[in-house]
């Protein structure tokens, strides 16, 4: 019997082969948290070429092509990290435009996480190559916010360059690629100029997009708080709100008031963890005052990822430790961003929205995690990552919760999954011959 | 009188001054070349292991970490990745950096993703420029793996290859010959003669078989004692014969001195080969992850994931441990590597068995359940933090002396 009639009959032994079945693949008994649909409560999640099919207290099994149990765990939209850098494999030493950065697919979805938006490493030059390299071969869903740095983040030589920042070819080519542009970022910026910001809403202003700002240095000429409260748009972004670094702390101890304003003026305040941009002592203050951030994000790259940072789920860890309660911190890391970046099919259960979906587990235990500084906070509850899908599809699975027992298996058993549901264990697809030239 | 205050209080500061930088303490340290599984302290001094004995005083030491309840290892070594990125979009390598230390991996061998041709580009983009230390089985194939060029015979040259490895003996360690389709033997024959040109051992992925090219001549007549047999659970060369037992030749191998490397891989984990290979007591000799793009996200997901696989499988946690340090540093002659001597480089990992229940994926897909689960708490690469899951080595935030850190920030 040769390998294929064996796969073939794997498949009617170990799936119920239900060609007929209304969805291809169903998550039984979790608890869905979608925010922007309300939800918080036990519910089964139904999905179809590659789009949320249904969501409902009950979802006759007999109607799944896959059917998956997740009761105990919660059910989320792909988590969306919306601070990260991504553009690896140039062979650039020390610039977020090699070197610095990380692949996305060996941490994203492992994390839960479906969607990312690199933080400005490539701009204008560069972000063809960029989408040529990383946005095109990920698993990963990855969009960008354009560097209103021409060359981007490719080192302080570039990023204190003010002739290189203009907003007309930014705006052109984050027009061209609408969409996968999803905004422009001002980073790292030394000077006492406001240039950078002022040509960053200028690009933002043109094509209709927010702009991402991390500070840069600390200057009395510049102000946090008269960019947060006069330079920034409603619907702009203030990443690394809990640094510390750029007074958002007062002389008295305090969440500066700016923020407050700001916040009600509309401006979004984003945390961008990072290797030097997370200190309990504000993050807790804030917490403290009910200054709780617009969305979660990670700012991971070569020198947070192993620092106090980790991964998307730590950092969401670190918000549920300080208090926040689970829906908020899944509602800040899934609808918000997706909303800030004006990805509204995104960070949401709705019927017809992509079928990016995250399994997550809670656990109970003792756990310390560390600010930027190295100084821990302990908690006592953890998230940890089950399952993920993108489009449909398993693309994560830690405890085999998709997959059959082997025993149940016929001996020589080869790919068990089927590409209705699943692309880590599916048979290999035979490719057509490239054409010839 | 003042001075004289002074010169006293300077003297008893130079008295204090601690003897270790470092202090792990109370945890079960399994250090296999010493034959150490018991609880122990653990003090690193100056990026080496100082001393490991009972009951060292924590006021000895510049700092102390409660690793209690805890099994401090010699740093994890994975001898089978593939952590060279290409420049040309096509690779499947990973970085280095990403994967290790959060694994409890300080020491990873490249196997043979470059060969003699790009060798020194891998090295000055990856080798040198990673924390983890990287070292590499260099490819007989001379563009390297991946490339097109793995079954191109004139690419097989075991002198250039030999001649790559002599010049650079702090980073190659053998050789590897992988994904060769025959008919004949010419990668592995190459890989052996470069091998026999250094002294240096041969890592073999088979590639395919036919009824001449299979396991049993490639172990008693082509390998050497020494030379690593990978994915030896794949089950894609007749390692399991039809009766459902292990080919006698594995065991005829094993006893010729050859040694068997799991490389889990996308493709190279079966539970039907390793479930009946552990119930004949055929146990590998070492752990190794295979990992690449591939497999990163699939059953392999990492290296502390693959040696859990061989505790639930019934290995007891010395001889996981043992499969992931000093047998792989034995294997790539690297004897410095995976113990915790007094001298040696403080390569440390610090892990945690949790309980529960757990799913293991193989490469088809299929689950087995377990009951344990490696986790890593912290990684020490040459004595320094690399990777400190729970905070161990912090302090409290509400105690932390925030004031002494420097506040400035410039990017």
């Amino acid at each position: 019997m040769d390998s294929r009639k064996i796969g073939l009959l794997a498949c009617f032994f170990i799936t119920p082969c239900v060609a007929q079945a209304q969805y291809d693949l169903v998550l039984q008994g979790g608890h869905v948290v979608d925010a922007k649909n309300k939800i918080s409560a036990v519910r089964d999640v139904g999905i179809r070429d590659g789009k949320i099919a249904a969501v409902a207290d009950h979802i006759d099994p007999a109607q799944a092509f896959k059917l998956v149990n997740v009761r105990g765990l919660y059910v989320t939209p792909g988590l969306v990290d919306i601070h990260v850098h991504v553009y690896a494999g140039t062979g650039e030493p020390r610039s977020y435009a090699g070197d610095l950065s990380i692949y996305p697919d060996g941490f994203m979805l492992r994390s839960g996480v479906t969607t990312v938006a690199d933080a400005g490493c490539a701009g204008w030059r560069n972000f063809e190559d960029f989408k040529q390299r990383i946005i095109d071969r990920s698993k990963t869903r990855v969009l960008a916010f354009l560097n209103i740095v021409g060359s981007g983040m490719r080192g302080a030589k570039y990023e204190n360059d003010l002739s290189d920042m203009e907003a007309r070819p930014a705006a052109d080519m984050a027009l061209k690629y609408k969409g996968l542009i999803i905004g422009f970022k001002t980073a790292h910026y030394a000077g006492p100029e406001w240039t950078p910001v002022e040509h960053a809403v200028e690009a933002g202003t043109i094509a209709n997009i927010p702009v991402m700002v991390d500070f840069g240095t600390n200057r009395p000429e510049r102000p946090m708080s008269e960019l947060v409260t006069k330079k920034l748009r409603p619907g702009d972004i203030y990443t690394h709100c809990f640094s510390g670094l750029r007074n958002e702390l007062d002389e008295t101890g305090h969440i500066n008031p700016a923020m407050f304003q700001a916040r009600k003026r509309g401006v979004i305040f984003d945390v961008g963890h990072g290797g030097g941009s997370f200190a309990w002592t504000v993050a807790v203050e804030a917490m403290k005052e009910g200054f709780v951030p617009d969305s979660i994000s990670t700012d991971i790259h070569v020198g947070s990822m192993n620092a106090g940072m980790k991964d998307m789920l730590n950092v969401m860890s670190k918000f549920l430790a300080m208090g926040m309660p689970v829906d908020d911190v899944i509602a800040r890391s899934t609808w918000n961003p997706a909303r800030e970046i004006h990805h509204e099919e995104l960070g949401n259960l709705s019927v017809g929205a992509p079928a990016d979906v995250t399994v997550l587990r809670v656990e109970q235990g003792q756990f310390g995690y560390t600010d930027m500084y190295g100084a821990r906070l302990r908690g006592d509850r953890k998230l940890s990552c089950e399952l993920t899908l993108r489009d449909g599809k398993v693309v994560y699975d830690l405890n085999a919760i998709t997959r059959p027992d082997w025993t149940t298996l016929p001996s020589n058993y080869r790919q068990t999954g089927d590409p209705r549901w699943d692309t880590i264990n599916v048979p290999p697809v035979r490719r057509a011959a490239p054409p010839k030239p | 009188m003042r001075r004289f205050c002074v010169l006293i209080a300077l003297a008893s500061a130079l008295g204090a001054q601690p003897r270790y930088d470092l202090l792990l303490k109370g945890g079960h340290v399994i250090d296999p070349k010493n034959g150490i599984d018991r609880v122990m302290d653990v003090a690193v001094s100056n990026g080496t292991i100082a001393q490991v004995a009972e009951n060292i005083a924590p006021s000895d030491a510049k700092k102390t970490v409660d690793v209690a309840g805890l099994y401090v290892t010699p740093g994890l070594i994975d001898i089978h990745v593939h952590v060279y990125l290409w420049q040309d979009l096509k690779g499947e390598g990973v970085q280095a950096d990403a994967f290790s230390f959060r694994s409890g991996v300080t020491t990873m061998v490249d196997a043979g993703s470059s060969g003699w041709r790009t060798f020194p580009d891998f090295k000055a983009r990856i080798i040198d420029r990673s924390k983890t230390r990287v070292l590499a089985f260099l490819n007989i194939v001379g563009a390297g793996m991946g490339t097109g060029k793995e079954y191109d015979k004139t690419e097989m040259d075991a002198e250039a290859a030999a001649k790559t490895a002599k010049a650079y003996p702090q980073v190659i360690v053998g050789f590897k010959s992988a994904h060769y389709v025959g008919p004949g033997w010419e990668a592995e024959e190459g890989a052996v003669k470069a091998g026999e040109m250094t002294g240096l051992p041969v890592m073999v992925d088979f590639g395919r078989i036919n009824p001449k090219r299979n396991i049993n001549a490639l172990f008693l007549d082509k390998l050497r004692p020494g030379d690593i047999y990978t994915h030896c659970f794949s089950g894609h060369r007749e390692e399991l014969v039809a009766s459902g037992k292990l080919n006698p030749a594995m065991a005829a191998g094993r006893k010729r001195g050859i040694n068997f490397d799991i490389g889990h891989g996308g493709g190279s984990f079966y539970w039907y080969v390793a479930v009946p290979a552990y119930e004949e007591h055929f146990y590998p000799d070492s752990i190794s992850t295979d990992l690449h793009i591939n497999s990163m996200n699939a059953g392999m997901k990492d290296m502390i994931n693959v040696m859990s696989k061989l505790l639930n499988l019934g290995s007891p946690l010395d001889q996981v441990v043992s499969m992931s340090t000093w047998n792989p540093a034995k294997e790539i002659k690297r004897r410095e590597l995976g113990n915790l001597d007094q001298g040696a480089a403080a390569d440390i990992a610090v892990l945690r068995i949790d309980h529960g229940n757990y799913g293991f994926v193989d490469s088809a897909g299929a689950k087995k359940s377990g009951n344990q689960l490696i986790v890593c708490e912290m990684t020490l690469r040459a004595g320094k933090v690399v990777w400190d899951l729970n905070g161990r080595a912090s302090e409290d935030w509400k105690s932390f002396p925030y004031q002494k850190q420097s506040w400035t920030h410039v990017k």
